[in-house]
Order: structure tokens, then sequence, then C-alpha cells
């Protein structure tokens, strides 16, 4: 076997060991190691060199780049997740036709228009849906997200809260998570525009908090130009004055005298 | 790569976000090498990019890798300034001699700034930064070219981006360095805008001239003339002269001639001062031997005998040099002076006058007596269809008809003289002394014809007036009648053209001074004509009177003055112009037009195109309008087939004065040419329906076709008639008769020998015609001055001279039809041909003397055909014998028939023998070839213009075909005898035995 793969097999063992234990910060140090080491091989995109171990290197890239995204994952890091997406990608659409499709593939695509869809970029989300073949929209990963979408547009926010219970996944609860906060701010926004107050009970129900306290606490961090005060919550909506337009005289002076001139021309 | 790429770029540019920089590297890299197809996409991270680019702590050639990226995808997006800016970045991952399209536009884009940079550093006096990268990127191109051998765009990039240096070097290695330094000298006359660069360009190509093993001095006097350096050409000058090879000093006299047709007076004047002297020899008298040899050496030049003195053995043996540099010196400084060319011309232009006195007789009877104007055209066209050739034979025929003239009429008939006789330098003041001013009591001439006089002498003595200036003066100074000091200021102007002389100057301004309508215009016109292309602080001054006085003639002649005064200052008249043409004067912001015109002249330079094209459409005043396009042509023609081109909406204006002006504006700039574009523009303007603009038409349609042919273009032979039918046209209106009567003029001008010609043959402006004619354009104004156009006239012949400067026999061969080229066929007397039907008995003993010379004439022309088909058919051999003899058969057949069928079964020959001096048209240059066994061969190889002849059989006798002129050539009966002197000498060289006996009988 060729020696770089053999330290890559071997370096990509003890990460795996580190991963199960939880030690991240030892997987982050191996990963990037593991990176590096990946560059070396022409078999790799953009390349796509023939090479005798090609199969075998493409594979275990592969896997490495799919537990890189299951470690940001683990690590709560979004920007990692899309750099090491954004890297896998290529080894699911490009060289479908060298390796066999990975067990772990829709896993991922799920994960990854999850977190498209709590970052609230719902046009990025129908593209990559797109991409995806009918086939592979039955997939139960798939299937999740299409219908947590769907509850998203059509204001069911309930059924999203719910989908938590019935996540396919462990590693989806991060972004489950992260998508109530989404859902409660956009509540929210929607709550400042068509209220000018409400209770303090009516609004805990509708921002989907617990108790009292919650609440107060959400309005104090994320919307300190709210006020509190005798049991409601008071809307504050600054008063917005367009302003008024400087007419430019100079401009107008100088065009009427041109026209004067230019007229004066005309023989 | 044959293996398929990947569909997308996400995956590199995810990784230019890891924080490790060996992936980093890997992502720039690969993205490096797929931007070409994933550009769309890579844009979108160029913000990434460009901070990896500025990242102190990232490695150097990962930064310049991240700089080519930026690069490359500004490059696809447009942005080219910002796409050389990281070019730059990329230090030597920049690869100049990659083939692509994104590094040739960046070199262009690079190259294009560093020349922009160095301009403004130039232009701006400050110092400009210029990026050491942005440099060395340009050096390296140009590095690259010179290895490669592309000599040719690497001298186009030094002079675009002011590295002479580089110009230097380029030129140096290349391996044909005499064709490189034509190509540069080409390059900086038609590309380089600025004249103060042009003139650092033209210095550089004189210096590396100068150190080539055998140097072209043709060249280097040519570039030197530019550069105004007369000591340069003064120093060439001598040492051909002393050389003790023949061939030097014929080249140094051909120098001289071809510095001369560039019409420079002020500088040929500065070379031949420059000469030196011969040294004072000394002869001891006493010596025997000596005294026998200093009697030789009196006679050839300035060698001074002292007996006192004892010669050495060393400065005798120097004698014999110094007498030929004597000889030598003597007959250049005559070629610089201009007498000898003028000398030689004026025989040319003599003996071969073509001119047809039937239009003139023609145009007369049809012309009403009671017109002046047209009586005063026909006086005009008279003069411009006689110029230069002496021959006054019209107006001595009709003299009571002449003597109709009065007031300015007779100024302008006087002065027409001048035009006639123009160049005839030794006789010019004899001639014109009937009408001079007496010295006496003055009472008895006309003030008209006097003043005529006077400027007759100037356009005698056009830009060669040193023999007459001093005459000039003491009449303008002696003389309070205006209508005088108009025509004094006008010849004193002519005759001292560009000389600044300040004593001229002076006596002109006190003229102008005395602020006299008549005298005033002429006064401001000849500062002008005085100081041309001199700029100094006088035009000020002119202006400033411009802006006193309330004349408006004095204005315009003033305006049109200081116009004159910037000729060929192109940017450095920029001042002046401004000023001129943002008076609220009308008629100084015409002579602002001139004043761009004039500046700019044949450069085609777009701001000044422009800045015309704007007042044409946009100022107020019909003048100026009409000036505006019309100054277009003088800016233009240099490049002639781009003024129909410009001028022709203008053409099609509603304004009847741009229509004018856009006719002349074509008739300017593509006179002599025969331009098929410019006929097409004018043809209809000749049917305008408003008369001044037919008048301009005509005149400049006339100017297009002057010695082209009908056999050339047809549309000649309609343009003869149109002008025919108008002038036969009583109704008519006068100023269209006018116009088709000075077109007639024009169209057969100098007899039939010279065309309109505004750049010499090495590029050079030729001032005195571009001055000539525009001051003729102001005809619109001042008819006297429509004589201006006869110094655009050019003699279009072929002159070939020995080492004595006289003209040998010898023959050259125009390989084309002789039709094409041959002189228009006599106009024939309808009345002649209804006598001619009637069995009358004519009496009269001169149609018989004209028939008779009209049978001589054909018999010429017969001969001359003969000889033709002879000559091939005897060279190839004797078996062709009895060929021959039938050809003569059929000559001799031909001369029986009647005329019709004279011309029907003889072919036409495919060329035609010239013999020397010969006229050589314009378009027949290019035809012209030189005989394999000619005895004589050509010291540079010209097709026309004055040629010195290398003499290969010096010790045969020669034979002369031109012989010296007489004394007085005016008198008919002594012109007479100089015909019969040459025609026995071509009787003799064609062979033929019945000539002699003719000849003879015209001596007697």
């Amino acid at each position: 076997m060729d020696p770089q793969l053999t330290e890559v097999s071997q370096q990509f063992e003890r990460f795996k060991a580190a991963f199960a234990r939880k030690d991240y910060n030892t997987c982050s140090d191996l990963l990037s190691q593991l990176k590096v080491l990946l560059t070396k091989f022409t078999s790799l995109p953009p390349l796509f060199e023939n090479s005798p171990n090609a199969a075998k290197e493409l594979t275990i890239a592969r896997d490495i780049y799919e537990h890189a995204v299951v470690l940001s994952v683990k690590t709560e890091d979004q920007d990692a997740f899309e750099r090491d997406f954004f890297q896998l990608k290529p080894y699911y659409v490009d060289a479908r036709n060298r390796i066999p499709q990975s067990p772990q593939e829709n896993l991922i695509l799920g994960l990854n228009l999850l977190r498209l869809l709590v970052q609230n970029r719902i046009a990025e989300f129908h593209t990559e849906l797109e991409l995806l073949s009918s086939a592979t929209l039955e997939d139960p990963c798939i299937k999740h997200a299409v219908e947590l979408e769907q509850s998203f547009m059509e204001g069911a926010y309930n059924r999203v809260l719910s989908a938590r219970q019935t996540a396919p996944d462990a590693t989806y609860v991060y972004f489950m998570d992260l998508l109530a906060k989404t859902i409660r701010d956009e509540i929210a926004g929607c709550s400042e525009k068509a209220y000018d107050y409400v209770s303090i009970s009516d609004a805990r129900q509708m921002l989907l908090f617990s108790s009292d306290q919650e609440l107060l606490t959400y309005v104090t961090d994320e919307h300190p130009e709210w006020e509190v005060k005798e049991g409601f919550v008071v809307f504050q909506k600054a008063k917005e004055t367009a302003p008024c337009k400087e007419i430019p005289s100079l401009q107008l002076i100088n065009q009427t005298l041109s026209y004067a001139r230019e007229l004066e021309r005309i023989v | 790569m044959a293996t398929p790429m990947v569909s997308s770029a996400g995956g590199l540019l995810a990784m230019l976000n890891e924080p490790h920089p060996v992936l980093k590297l890997h992502a720039l890299s690969n993205l490096n090498n797929l931007v070409d197809q994933f550009w769309p996409e890579i844009s979108t991270s160029v913000p990434i990019i460009e901070s990896l680019y500025e990242d102190e702590e990232f490695d150097l050639h990962q930064r310049q890798l991240a700089a080519l990226l930026v690069s490359k995808v500004f490059y696809y997006l447009g942005e080219l300034n910002d796409s050389l800016s990281y070019a730059l970045g990329a230090g030597p991952l920049f690869d100049v001699s990659e083939d692509s399209d994104y590094v040739h536009t960046l070199l262009a884009k690079a190259i294009d700034e560093y020349a922009s940079l160095r301009s403004k550093a130039v232009e701006s006096n400050e110092m400009v930064d210029i990026d050491p990268r942005l440099e060395a990127i340009v050096e390296r191109m140009l590095g690259k070219c010179i290895s490669d051998g592309k000599y040719q765009q690497a001298m186009g990039i030094a002079i675009e981006c002011r590295r002479l240096d580089k110009l230097e070097e380029a030129i140096i290695k290349s391996d044909n360095v005499q064709g490189t330094l034509s190509y540069c000298i080409n390059v900086s006359h038609s590309f380089v805008n600025r004249r103060e660069y042009r003139h650092e360009v033209l210095s550089l190509l004189v210096k590396v001239y100068q150190k080539l093993p055998s140097p072209d001095y043709l060249s280097i006097c040519q570039c030197l003339m530019f550069l105004d350096e007369p000591q340069g050409v003064a120093s060439i000058l001598e040492k051909l002269l002393r050389s003790e090879n023949k061939d030097d000093a014929l080249l140094a006299l051909q120098i001289a001639f071809d510095l001369v047709e560039n019409e420079h007076q002020a500088f040929l004047l500065s070379v031949r001062d420059r000469l030196p002297a011969p040294k004072t020899r000394a002869v001891e008298a006493t010596q025997a031997v000596e005294t026998t040899i200093a009697p030789n050496e009196n006679p050839s030049g300035d060698v001074q005998m002292a007996d006192e003195t004892p010669a050495q053995t060393i400065v005798h043996e120097t004698d014999p040099v110094d007498a030929t540099y004597a000889e030598r010196l003597t007959k250049i400084k005559g070629i610089l002076s201009g007498e000898t060319s003028i000398q030689l011309t004026l025989q040319f232009l003599y003996s071969h006058n073509k001119s047809d006195l039937l239009i003139l007789k023609t145009i007369k009877q049809s012309v009403e007596m009671r017109n002046s104007v047209c009586h005063s055209a026909t006086i005009y066209a008279n003069a411009i269809m006689h110029a230069g050739t002496t021959v006054d034979t019209f107006l001595r025929e009709n003299l009571d008809w002449l003597s109709r003239a009065t007031n300015w009429a007779k100024f302008s008939a006087t002065a027409g003289l001048g035009v006639i006789h123009r160049g005839h330098l030794q006789q010019g003041r004899s001639l014109m002394a009937p009408y001079l001013p007496q010295g006496g009591a003055g009472g008895g001439g006309s003030p008209y014809s006097e003043g005529g006089a006077l400027y007759a002498l100037g356009l005698i003595h056009a830009n060669h007036g040193e023999g007459i200036k001093q005459f000039l003066r003491d009449s303008l100074r002696s003389t309070n009648v205006e209508v005088i000091q108009h025509g004094a200021c006008l010849g004193l102007g002519l005759s001292a053209l560009g000389t600044a002389d300040e004593e001229i100057y002076d006596d002109v301004k006190s003229v102008l001074y005395t602020d006299s309508a008549v005298a005033g215009e002429a006064a401001g016109i000849s500062m002008g004509l005085l100081l041309v292309g001199t700029a100094t602080e006088k035009a000020s001054e002119m202006l400033a009177y411009a802006h006193e006085t309330q004349h408006e003639k004095i204005i315009r002649g003033l305006a049109l003055g200081i116009a004159l005064t910037v000729y060929g200052r192109e940017e450095g008249a920029d001042t002046l112009i401004e000023q001129m043409t943002r008076d609220q004067d009308p008629i100084i912001r015409y002579g602002g037009m001139y004043a761009l015109a004039l500046a700019y002249s044949g450069t085609a330079n777009n701001k000044a195109i422009r800045q015309l094209l704007h007042f044409a459409v946009s100022d107020v005043s019909d003048d100026v309008r009409r000036t505006a396009v019309l100054a277009l042509g003088f800016v233009l023609y240099s490049d002639p087939e781009q003024t129909p081109r410009i001028v022709s909406l203008l053409s099609e204006s509603y304004n009847p004065h741009v229509r004018y002006g856009a006719a002349l504006a074509v008739g300017i700039s593509c006179a002599g040419t025969g331009l098929s574009e410019a006929i097409s523009l004018l043809e209809p303007l000749t049917s305008d329906v408003v008369d001044f603009v037919r008048q301009g038409a005509l005149i400049a349609m006339a100017m297009v076709m002057v010695q082209i042919s009908e056999a050339s273009d047809s549309r000649v032979g309609v343009f003869r008639r149109q002008l025919e039918k108008i002038i036969l046209d009583k109704h008519e209106d006068t100023m269209s008769k006018m116009g088709a009567i000075l077109a007639s003029g024009i169209l057969d001008a100098g007899g039939r020998n010279v065309t309109i010609r505004l750049l010499s043959k090495t590029k050079h402006d030729k001032v005195t015609a571009v001055i000539g004619l525009a001051v003729f354009s102001q005809f619109w104004y001042w008819y006297p001055l429509i004589y201006f156009i006869s110094l655009a006239f050019s003699p279009t012949a072929f002159i070939g001279l020995n080492y004595d400067l006289k003209v040998p026999k010898f023959e050259f061969m125009s390989h084309a039809k002789p039709s094409l080229f041959e002189y228009p066929k006599p106009t024939t007397v309808p009345t002649a041909n209804t006598a001619v039907k009637l069995p009358t008995a004519v009496l009269s003993t001169s149609v018989k003397a004209k028939a008779r010379a009209k049978k001589e004439a054909e018999q010429k022309a017969i001969a001359e055909k003969t000889s033709g088909p002879e000559k091939p058919v005897n060279e190839s051999g004797s078996g062709k014998g009895k060929a021959s003899t039938e050809k003569e058969g059929d000559s001799m057949q031909v001369d029986s028939p009647a005329a019709v069928e004279k011309k029907a079964p003889e072919p036409e020959p495919a060329f035609e023998i010239l013999v020397n001096p010969a006229r050589v048209v314009p378009a027949q240059e290019k035809y012209i070839k030189l005989l394999d066994d000619s005895r004589y061969v050509p010291v540079k190889l010209a097709p026309s213009g004055f040629v010195l002849l290398k003499d290969l059989r010096e010790h045969e006798p020669e034979v002369l075909s031109l012989t010296d002129a007489p004394t007085s050539t005016a008198s008919p009966a002594t012109g007479t005898a100089a015909a019969a002197q040459g025609t026995p000498a071509s009787a003799m060289a064609v062979d033929d035995e019945p000539q002699p006996p003719q000849a003879f009988e015209y001596a007697s």
C-alpha cells in the first residue's frame, strides 16, 4: 500500500478514536493534519487524475470530510460546517461514477438543508433541493427537512417544534434547537409589526416560553427597544420621517442657461 | 486535461476559509487553474482572496498567487484597471510570454497605463509616481519584442511610452537598421501628436543615423530640417563637398535640392550662410611653376594672390582640393538660395507649356463687356493658366480688351503678370518696369498699376526675396498712397516670407498704424507672412491692435496674419487659439479658425478636428462656420482620404456657408489627387441652388482634378464640358460663372505642367503652398488674393542634372498607356469645322500659320509614337527587322487617310519613353522605370523632381537637351529661338533625317 495512504489511514483511525472519546480538541487538530495530507493526492477533486489507489483515496477522503461535517455539528461551528460541506460536495456530485455511494450521504445532505433553514437562507435551501433526485427526496432525512420548511412557510410553528421529537438522527437536535430560536425571532418580528402592545401572558404564549421570566429575559436581550410596563409589552415604533429632498437649484440654473444659449445659436 | 472537471468551484472557495495556510495555498493554486471556467463563481469571493493578498503574515509566493487570481477574475469582469493593479502585485507569476488573451489584454493595458503616466509626467512637469513593477513589465515586454525580432512592435511601444532609450536599442539591434530608421521616421510623423516630443524622437534618430558606418545623409538632413538645425545640415554638406569622391558631391547637391523642395526660406538661408568659405591661398609669384598654376586657379574660385608670402609645399599640395571645394560650394549655394531650381523650373515650364489659348478666347467672347467681375475672372484665369511659364501672349493679343480693367481690376491685372513670370528673378524688375512707381515725379502711372506691380514683384520672388526686398521697402516708405502701400505690403510679405525681418516688420507696422482700411488689411496679412511659424509676442501686439481699430478690413487682415504666425506650432499655439476663438468679435473668431487650421496643419489632430467641428455647428456667425469647415481641409491634407468622410455630412447642411466650406475643405485637402470620393462629394455641389456654393464647388473640383486626364477618370471630361456650358450660359449667375472661369484656369494651371501639392516628397509641409492656399481662400472678401494660389503650384517634372547642373539627354520609361497621363487634347473651334465643310477660300495669313503649326505638332506626335514601339522591336534582335519594316509601312499609310481612320487601326502601346526633362504626373510616378542600358544612374531613386545623375561614361561627349536660358526669355522671338535650339538636339537623338530642315526653317 502507498505510504501516504497508510499514513492517512492511521491518522484517521486516531481521529475516530478521539471522536469516540468526545475529545473534540484533539479531533480538530488531527482533522487539520488530515486535510493537509489530502492535498498531496492528485486523484482527489479538482484534479481527478487516475492512479492505482484512486478509489481508496477518494473513499477515505470522503469519509474524512463526512466526519469533519459531523464534528462541526458537535462543536456547534456553523462556519466550519459550511466549509467542510462545500469541500465534501464534489465527492458526492463529481465522483459519483468513481466510487460507490456513501451510506452517510443523505444524512449529511439533510443536515445541510436544515442548516440553511436555520440560517433563514430559503433561496439556497430550494436551490439545493433542486439538485437532488426524486429517489433521494423520499429518504427520511431529506423528507424531514422538506416538511419542516413547509411548516415554516405555512406558519405552522407548533408542528415545527413538535418535529424535534421525530428527528431521524441525534445530530439533528442541535439544528432543531436553533430552528426554535429562529421561529421565535420570526414571530417577534411579526408581532412587532402587527400590534402596538400585547399582554405579557399572550406574549409568553405566542413566543412559546414556559415562564414569564424567560420572556422578560428575551425582551431584555433581543429587543431592548420594547417596553414592559403594567402587565403589557409595548412595541415602540420609531417614527419615520422622510428627509425632505433638497432642490438642486444651481444645476437647474446652469441647464436653463445653456438651453438659452443653444437656442440663441440656432439661425 | 482528459479527465472531467469538477462542476463547481465551491469546494476550493470554501477551502480558502480554512485556518491552515497550506490549505489556502492548495485552494489558490487550483483556483488559478480553474479560473477560466469558474470566474463567475469565484468573483463572489474576490474580497476573501484580496484579503489573502494583503495578509502580511502570509507567505510572499502565496500572496502573489492570490493577486494573480484576483487579477484574472477582474479581467473577466471587465475591470481592467483593477486587473492591472493585481497583476502588478503578482510579480513574476504574471508571465508576459504566456500566449493567452488575458496576458495580451493586460499587457496592452499596462503599456497604455505606462504611456499615459509618462506623457502626464512630461506634459505637466510634475513628478508622477510610476510603479516600478509596471515599468518592469513594460521593459520585459520591450526586451521580449527585441529578442524575438519584432522590432516594429518594440519601436511602437517605446515611442508610445516615451522610452527613447528602448527605441534606440530596438533600432540598433535590428537586422535592417536603414529600413528600421525609415519606418521610425514615418511613425513619428504620423502618430506622434506632440511637436516637442516628435522633435525628441527625430533627434534620437539623427544621432543613431550618424553612428552608422555609411549614414543615409538624405534622411539625416530631412530630420535636421524638421528639427530646425541648420548647423547640422551645413556640417554634413561641407563634409560631402570636401570629399574626394565625386559621388559624395553629387549626393550633397541632391540633398540641397531635396531641402529646397520643402520651401523653408529662413532655414535654407541659414544653412547657406553656415557653409564655410574656402581658405585663402598664398602663392609666390617669383616661382615660375606656381605662376603657371595661378591663372588656372583664378577662374574656379576665390583664390587670391599674395606675392610677398612664400609658398610652402604642403600649402601648395592642398590647392586643387580647395579649388574643387570652392567650385562645389558655389553650386550648392546657388541651389540652397533656390535660384538654381527656380531657373530650371522656369525653363521647364516655358519649354513644355501646353496651355490652350482657345479656352481663354472662348471665355473672353462669352463674357459680357459690362460684367467687370467676369472680366477680372478671365484675367485671373489667364494668369493661373500660364503661371510660371512667362507666356503672356493672351494679354499682348488682347490689349484693348485688357485696358477695360480699371481701379482694383487694373491692380489685379498688373499683379497677374507676377504670376505669369513667377520665378523670373533676374528679369522681374525689368519686366515690371513700365508699371512700377517712377522715382521722379511719380505723376505718370496709375496708383493701381503701381501697387499691382509691387504685388507682382512679390509673387515673382515669393519665398526668395533676397534680391527684391530692399526695392520693395524703398517703394513702401516713399509713398503715401494707400493703394501702392497695399501692393507693396503684399509684395514684401511674399518676398520675405517666414524670415521675420525686423526692419520690414517695422515698416509694415507703420503702415498699419496709419489706420487706413485698404493699406491696413494688406499690412496685417504682410505681417503674418513675414512671421510665418514664428509665434512670437508680436502676435499679441497684432491682436491688441485688432481690438483697437474700427475697420473690419484691418481686423480681418490682422486676424489672418495672427493665424499665419502660429503656422505649424501645434500645441504651442493653444493659448493664442483659445484667446481668439473665445473673442466676441466674429472676425477675430474667424481668424481663430485659421489659427487652428494652420497651427495643426497636416497633423489630422483629433483635438483640432473636434474643435473645428464644434464651431462649424455652433457658432452664431456664418463666416466663422464657413471657415471652421474650410479649416478641416488644412488639418487633414496629410490624409486626404479622410476629408470626404468627415465633411460629407456637412456638405449636406441646410446652411449654404457650411456647404461652401465643405467644398473648399475637400478641394484643399484632396488637391491634385483626383480622389474618387472627393469628386463624388463635389459633384452635387456644383449644381447647388445657391450661387456661391456652386462657385466654391467648381473651384474645389478644379483643384482636385488638376492634371487628372480624362483617361484616368471620365468625370474629368464631364467637368470640362460642364465648365464650358456654365461659361457660355447667358443666364448663369455671375458668382457661378466666375467660379467656372477660375476653375478653367486652375484645371490647366501652369501650362498644364503643375499640380497643387501641400506636402513634399519627404512629407515636409510645403510652407509656401499651405500659406498660399490659406490666403487664397480669402478671395471671398478680396479678389486680388486669388493669385496666392500660385504659391501652391508644384511643377510635375523629372529634371535630371549632371555634375555641372546641366540637363543631359536622358531617357526613361513610363510603364503605362500614354493616354493615361497625356495632355488634354486642344479644344477645337466649332466655327472652324463649319468653315472646313464649305470650300471657301481662306485668305488670312494667321489661319494658314496656325494650320501649319498644327500639322507640325501632329507630325511630332506621330514621330514620338513611332519611336516608342520601334525601340523594343530593335532590341529584340535582327530577326524582327521585317516586322519593323512593316510597322513603319503602317505608319506611313496612317498618315494618308482621314483623321478618324488614323486612330482606329493603331493599337496604343503599353508604355511611353520620356526624355529628360519630362512631365511626370503624380499618379504616374509609380510607373516610372529606368532603362537598363542608360548612361546615367540617379543618385537617388526618385520618379520626379530634381535628380542628380551619375555619369557612367564620363569620357564620352555629353549631349544636353536643355540649354542655358537666354538672358531674356520674355521676348517671343528669343523664345522661338530657344525652342529651335532644343529641336535639333532631339532630332539628332532620334536620328530622323528630315528633322533638321524643319529646325533651320524655324531659325530663320
